[in-house]
């Protein structure tokens, strides 16, 4: 069973729209979630999580409506958004004892052990603490209360790499037992190639792909050539840049027979992202 | 819903809420339009919602495991609270402005069961203007505030002008003598007691039911609005 199924979910703003956003995700796998500033990562999952009004689609939690069954879902889901940005004048004891109160399987010790790790003090205000502190203390809540989900909005900008590095091994660490699923959106592409089993996609409202990482990597080449090869060749780029010497683009792995005199290597993730986003004439072919 | 509760006092009350309680003592001023001793509470609430809006509290509340709908009730609930401890407060305090303004007030209502009826109006007509709006755009808590506050002083004005007129006209017209010595005095007899506690029982229906209307009013906003 899905831990996380989401199905044709739409949000319609006058400039934006969400457009029957589906993917899913077995328990003890990451997925990272990846488009672009503004192509609806956010809104798909404050969606999810009815923190905004849908227009239509369904959200699955564990196999239960997570419309019809918010409380309970909620409670199997740990959610971050960035930074914690909430009650700047109260401390942090404070907070998290409200907090706890809210979940039956709150784990101290998980919550002490995390506190240590990312090196926080209870008693400091939410003012007094730098950005990359908020995320982990907003790390640490939702970690704290065997959350069998963890929705995360940007867990890493704002963090060290050092932190992150850290951060991703708890992420390793928390699937491990096979129990629990990770979604996290990020703009750092190189986190995801450390730690993410699938990736999904959006650009502009749509899913483009929702995948493994590696049939996604493994779908796509870079190739580069002369600028003799580029022009015949261009109706089957999906993205390129020119340069003096002759040009680098992104191909579909099926293409590959069509470049045989460039020079072809395997794509990474980073590299898929920016070719794709590059044409946007070239949408609808993408995948 | 208890949990709420909890956050609403650990993470959201200000301290002008408790601070503001004080105003149920304006009902020892001999001459004072002691309504607007209540107006103080409306106040006190609005620091509470504003408040909110800087500290981020309805998204981290939606994003705690509670429908989102709990979300508006217990902060209405929680209200309602407040609202229940300052009304508490005045009633030992209409017998006290009993005992020090024998005479009556001559600003405007004397303190009496009809007046804590005026209170318990005054708290609905607040609730029924400023929560649904704040619902429908935290970020205009101001402007919603300011709006509330001419409705409620509309209902002073109102209610503490009826009395100061019946008060004035009593030797000229028997209704307003009816409502000098029946509804704007302390209670002197079984009859006048009857009658207060008739119109308390108004009063109460009025906040009861306004207020579950103005939950239910702001819990519909609310599943449309996007945090």
């Amino acid at each position: 069973m899905h831990l996380l199924e989401v199905r044709e979910l739409e949000k319609r703003y006058p400039t934006f729209t969400l457009d029957k956003v589906s993917f899913s995700l077995e328990p003890g796998y990451i997925m990272g979630f990846i488009g672009r500033n503004g192509a609806g990562k956010t809104t798909t999952m404050k969606a999810m999580l009815n923190l905004i009004h849908r227009d239509g689609g369904e959200v699955f939690v564990n196999g239960k409506s997570f419309f019809e069954n918010e409380r309970a879902c909620k409670g199997e889901i740990g959610f971050v958004m960035g930074e914690f940005d909430c009650y700047r004048n109260a401390t942090l004891k404070t907070i998290t004892d409200v907090t706890r109160r809210f979940y039956p399987d709150w784990d101290e010790t998980a919550y002490k052990k995390y506190l240590d790790r990312f090196a926080l003090v209870e008693e400091k205000k939410v003012k007094e603490l730098s950005a990359g502190m908020r995320v982990k203390y907003a790390l640490a809540l939702a970690l704290s209360h065997n959350a069998r989900l963890l929705i995360l909005d940007e867990p890493t900008s704002g963090l060290d790499p050092v932190s992150r590095d850290d951060l991703l091994d708890v992420f390793r660490d928390l699937i491990e037992d096979g129990s629990r699923s990770i979604l996290f959106s990020t703009h750092i592409i190189s986190d995801l190639e450390k730690c993410a089993d699938y990736i999904t996609y959006i650009k502009g409202g749509k899913i483009l792909a929702s995948t493994d990482v590696i049939s996604f990597r493994e779908s796509y080449r870079l190739v580069s050539g002369d600028r003799e090869h580029l022009e015949v060749r261009r109706p089957k780029l999906i993205g390129c840049k020119e340069h003096a010497f002759g040009f680098t683009g992104l191909i579909r792995a099926e293409d590959e027979a069509a470049f045989q005199s460039c020079k072809i290597a395997p794509a990474d993730l980073e590299s898929i992202m920016i070719y794709t986003e590059q044409e946007d004439s070239h949408e609808t072919a993408v995948l | 819903m208890k949990q709420l509760f909890y956050k609403e006092l650990k993470l959201c009350l200000p301290l002008q809420v408790p601070l503001f309680f004080l105003f149920a003592a304006m009902l020892f001023i001999p001459a004072y339009p002691y309504l607007v001793a209540c107006f103080f509470t409306c106040n006190s609430i609005y620091y509470m919602f504003n408040q909110s809006v800087g500290n981020n509290d309805l998204l981290f509340t939606a994003l705690l495991p509670v429908p989102k709908e709990q979300v508006v009730k217990a902060r209405v609930r929680f209200t309602v609270a407040i609202q229940m401890v300052m009304f508490l407060l005045l009633v030992p305090m209409i017998f006290v402005n009993h005992k020090l303004v024998p005479q009556g007030n001559p600003a405007g209502t004397d303190g009496s069961l009809t007046f804590l009826a005026a209170a318990l109006v005054l708290f609905t007509v607040f609730n029924a203007v400023f929560i649904p709006a704040f619902y429908r755009d935290e970020t205009k808590s101001g402007k919603n505030f300011l709006v509330s506050t001419i409705a409620v002083f509309v209902w002073i004005i109102l209610w503490e002008g009826f009395m100061i007129t019946s008060a004035a006209a009593q030797a000229q017209v028997p209704f307003f003598r009816w409502v000098a010595e029946n509804l704007d005095a302390f209670p002197a007899t079984a009859g006048a007691w009857r009658i207060q506690l008739i119109a308390l029982a108004a009063g109460a229906l009025i906040y009861g039911l306004g207020t579950f209307l103005v939950s239910r009013k702001a819990v519909r906003i609310f599943e449309q609005v996007d945090l």
